[in-house]
């Protein structure tokens, strides 16, 4: 069976627990989350949780059946793929030198970052794209020198609304 | 004296129909205890937290209603982990109740405090801590109709120490409780047509009959489907007793200590309609290698067990019952004789090549114990090779009249389940019966037993081994026997009298009428302590990691 990367995006009573029993459902079966977003919704009673795993072609159909037997999870989709909107957030630091300095400010400009905070020597970067798009931007800095990184994982959303999706 | 949480608990235990709690008390529980000797509940004290979750758990297995057990925080709490572990596995209705320090004290590593929520996820359907008084009655009645509906098993209460002693109004009227997460889903008509097609124009179809038919309280129905369509049926080892038919359609129950029959029959049919079984690898062995000609239609109400492990081509997620009613009449007869008068010389090879249901002396024994005690009584039996022989040999003529830990494999489960059993059925006969590596775990419920004065009745088999391991090293391991010897240093007709249970020990192989009739005839509770042969194996038995007919029939093999 193919392994490849799914995104769910589930919704889920906001209360506390809720998170490691979802954890339980992943790590009992084996899988690894590799990335994973928790935050509210516009109704603070309901969070979206989403994750991403590394899973083989059953995954998703037999993963969201385990998860509906939790009494707080509400709602799971599968957003994997081309009809939903991937973003993650990555932070990073990467060294300045007079001669570097040009060619990083055109990076930064190309690739649409922007600068956080900044002293002589040390950027910090910040960059919002796709999981590839922020693998990109981490692969052209690195020669510069990145010292740290720090990212969110994914958030998602569906592409097209429908009139009557609740606001979550 | 105000309303407290602790009365709260017992308001909403009452409204639920819960007269029965199995329990031990401690520092954290006692606003509870307290305020249970006002009630009408009675809280039978046993020994060991572990044996408070078995006797819940029996006592929900011999009456179908939710059984309900109480410890303290900290140990107490967590030395009920192996009976809700093993009530969950086997699907039975149990709400566990667990005191907890006060709230204010969470977190901070204080006396006898546990995160048992933490630890009992993997175990249970769900479970809350209750931090607001106002939360008590609503978490309590959701925890019930969580146990009971859809697949049952067991939820956890933590009740903080202030939250039971928290002054408070009197619950409210029952409101919508259930949340939005937990639906119970049923498939359409539709798949149930086309479960009826396949099984019509099938010629070699089998019915395999699981726990699940019991739990949907289906039995009659799915007798009804048997009588009405003369199919062949199989059962898992926790679907034993679901339906009786004495008319040669019961081929006993498959998996690695299951009937060769019954096995065999299964691997060569053409279409297997399963109901309310999860295909655990005990019933299933390879994977790969079980059934590999059969159309699979398979009816459970938890959506997860449906392809879980055996591709299901025609599922049903929904209710059993419902299932099988919607079913009967579509299914149309059919002349399978070839298929029939196959399955009858099958039957008559196997017997001539397992005599004695494969359990020797040990079987025979059983019968004769069966045979001694009223109809209706129950069987409680342990794990090891006393569960084998008790489920291959004991005639099961109701749904309840054997119980045994099918998916956890607890030992120590038999006592202590019994005590449940008992106090949920008074009126019907009661039996543990046991071996001697499994009594020692729960050996302390004698004293249980002896206190309440319960009738049960407890066969110990004595073969001062841990069997099944034997057997297992015997066959797979060379016979390289290592740390399995428990000796024969217990005396446990001695043990027995030592908490006022009278006792005789007889030999298993060579047994006078005596003891039985004994163990029959006593009024209240009785040991048998049954001696046998360590090399009274039982087969035919699977080895590890073969197909579920490659089974061998004795160490020559």
């Amino acid at each position: 069976m193919t392994v490849e990367e799914r995104t769910l995006s589930m919704l889920v009573n906001n209360r506390p627990g809720v998170l490691s029993r979802i954890a339980a459902v992943f790590s009992s079966r084996g899988y690894n989350i590799s990335t994973l977003c928790v935050a509210e919704t516009i109704n603070p009673d309901i969070s979206r949780i989403t994750l991403t795993s590394s899973a083989d072609s059953d995954f998703t159909e037999k993963i969201k059946k385990q998860l509906y037997k939790l009494v707080d999870v509400l709602e799971v989709s599968d957003f994997s793929g081309p009809a939903f909107l991937h973003r993650e957030l990555m932070i990073f630091g990467v060294k300045v030198t007079p001669e570097t300095r040009i060619e990083i400010m055109r990076a930064i400009e190309r690739f649409g970052c922007r600068i956080a905070t900044m002293s002589q020597s040390y950027y910090i970067l910040e960059s919002t794209g796709s999981r590839p798009e922020n693998e990109a931007v981490l692969a052209y800095f690195d020669p510069f020198g990145v010292e740290e990184m720090n990212r969110t994982g994914s958030v998602a959303l569906k592409k097209i609304f429908e009139a009557a999706t609740p606001r979550t | 004296m105000g309303t407290i949480g602790a009365d709260i608990v017992i308001q909403i235990l009452r409204e639920q129909g819960v007269d029965v709690i199995f329990g031990f008390p401690g520092a954290n529980s006692l606003p509870l205890n307290d305020r249970l000797m006002e009630s009408s509940i009675r809280h039978y004290l046993v020994r060991h937290e572990q044996a408070a979750a078995h006797a819940a758990d029996g006592y929900a297995r011999a009456t179908g209603k939710v059984g309900v057990c109480l410890s303290t925080s900290g140990p107490g709490a967590t030395n009920m982990v192996t009976g809700i572990a093993t009530a969950y596995m086997d699907s039975s209705p149990l709400v566990a109740l667990t005191a907890q320090v006060n709230t204010s004290l969470l977190g901070r590593d204080a006396f006898q405090e546990t995160d048992i929520i933490s630890m009992t996820i993997p175990i249970t359907k769900h479970s809350f801590q209750v931090k607001n008084i106002h939360d008590l009655a609503s978490n309590l009645r959701e925890a019930f109709e969580i146990a009971t509906s859809g697949r049952p098993g067991p939820v956890l209460v933590d009740l903080p120490r202030d939250i039971l002693a928290a002054q408070c109004e009197p619950a409210g009227p029952v409101e919508e409780t259930i949340r939005n997460g937990y639906k119970n889903g049923s498939d359409g008509r539709e798949a149930i047509e086309r479960i009826a097609r396949a099984l019509n124009q099938s010629e070699r179809p089998v019915v395999i009959i699981g726990g699940g038919v019991k739990l949907a309280n289906a039995c009659d129905l799915m007798g009804d489907l048997i009588a009405k369509t003369q199919l062949p049926f199989v059962t898992t080892m926790m679907g034993v007793g679901s339906v009786n038919a004495a008319n040669g359609l019961n081929l006993g129950f498959i998996g690695s200590h299951g009937f060769e029959l019954a096995n065999s029959i299964v691997h060569q049919s053409d279409f297997i309609l399963a109901v309310g079984t999860r295909f655990t690898d005990r019933s299933t062995s390879r994977i790969d290698e079980f059934a590999p000609l059969a159309t699979v239609a398979h009816i459970d109400i938890d959506p997860t067990s449906i392809s879980k492990n055996i591709k299901a081509d025609l599922p049903f997620t929904g209710d059993a019952m419902e299932a099988i009613r919607t079913l009967i009449p579509m299914i149309e007869p059919r002349d399978r004789t070839d298929w029939m008068n196959r399955i009858a010389e099958e039957r008559t090879s196997v017997e001539e090549k397992v005599p004695d249901r494969g359990c020797g002396p040990a079987g025979t024994f059983i019968r004769r114990i069966q045979e001694a005690l009223p109809d209706d009584t129950m069987a409680v039996a342990d794990v090891g090779l006393n569960q084998i022989w008790t489920v291959r040999s004991w005639r099961t003529r109701t749904p309840r009249c054997l119980l045994t830990s099918g998916g956890m494999g607890t030992m120590g489960f038999s006592v202590p389940a019994a005590i449940g059993a008992k106090i949920g059925a008074p009126a019907r006969s009661v039996v543990a019966i046991t071996g001697d590596g499994g009594f020692y775990m729960n050996i302390q419920e004698l004293a249980t037993i002896r206190y309440y004065n319960l009738p049960i009745k407890i066969v110990v088999f004595n073969n001062g081994h841990l069997g099944m391991i034997r057997q297992i090293q015997n066959l797979f391991f060379d016979a390289r026997y290592n740390s399995i010897e428990l000796g024969e240093g217990t005396d446990f007709v001695a043990a027995a009298r030592a908490f006022g249970i009278p006792s005789s020990r007889i030999r298993v192989d060579n047994a006078s009428d005596e003891g039985i009739e004994a163990l029959g005839r006593t009024d209240g509770p009785y040991l048998l302590e049954a001696v046998v042969d360590s090399e009274n194996f039982v087969f035919p038995i699977i080895p590890p990691g073969r197909s579920n007919v490659e089974m061998i029939f004795g160490q020559a093999d």
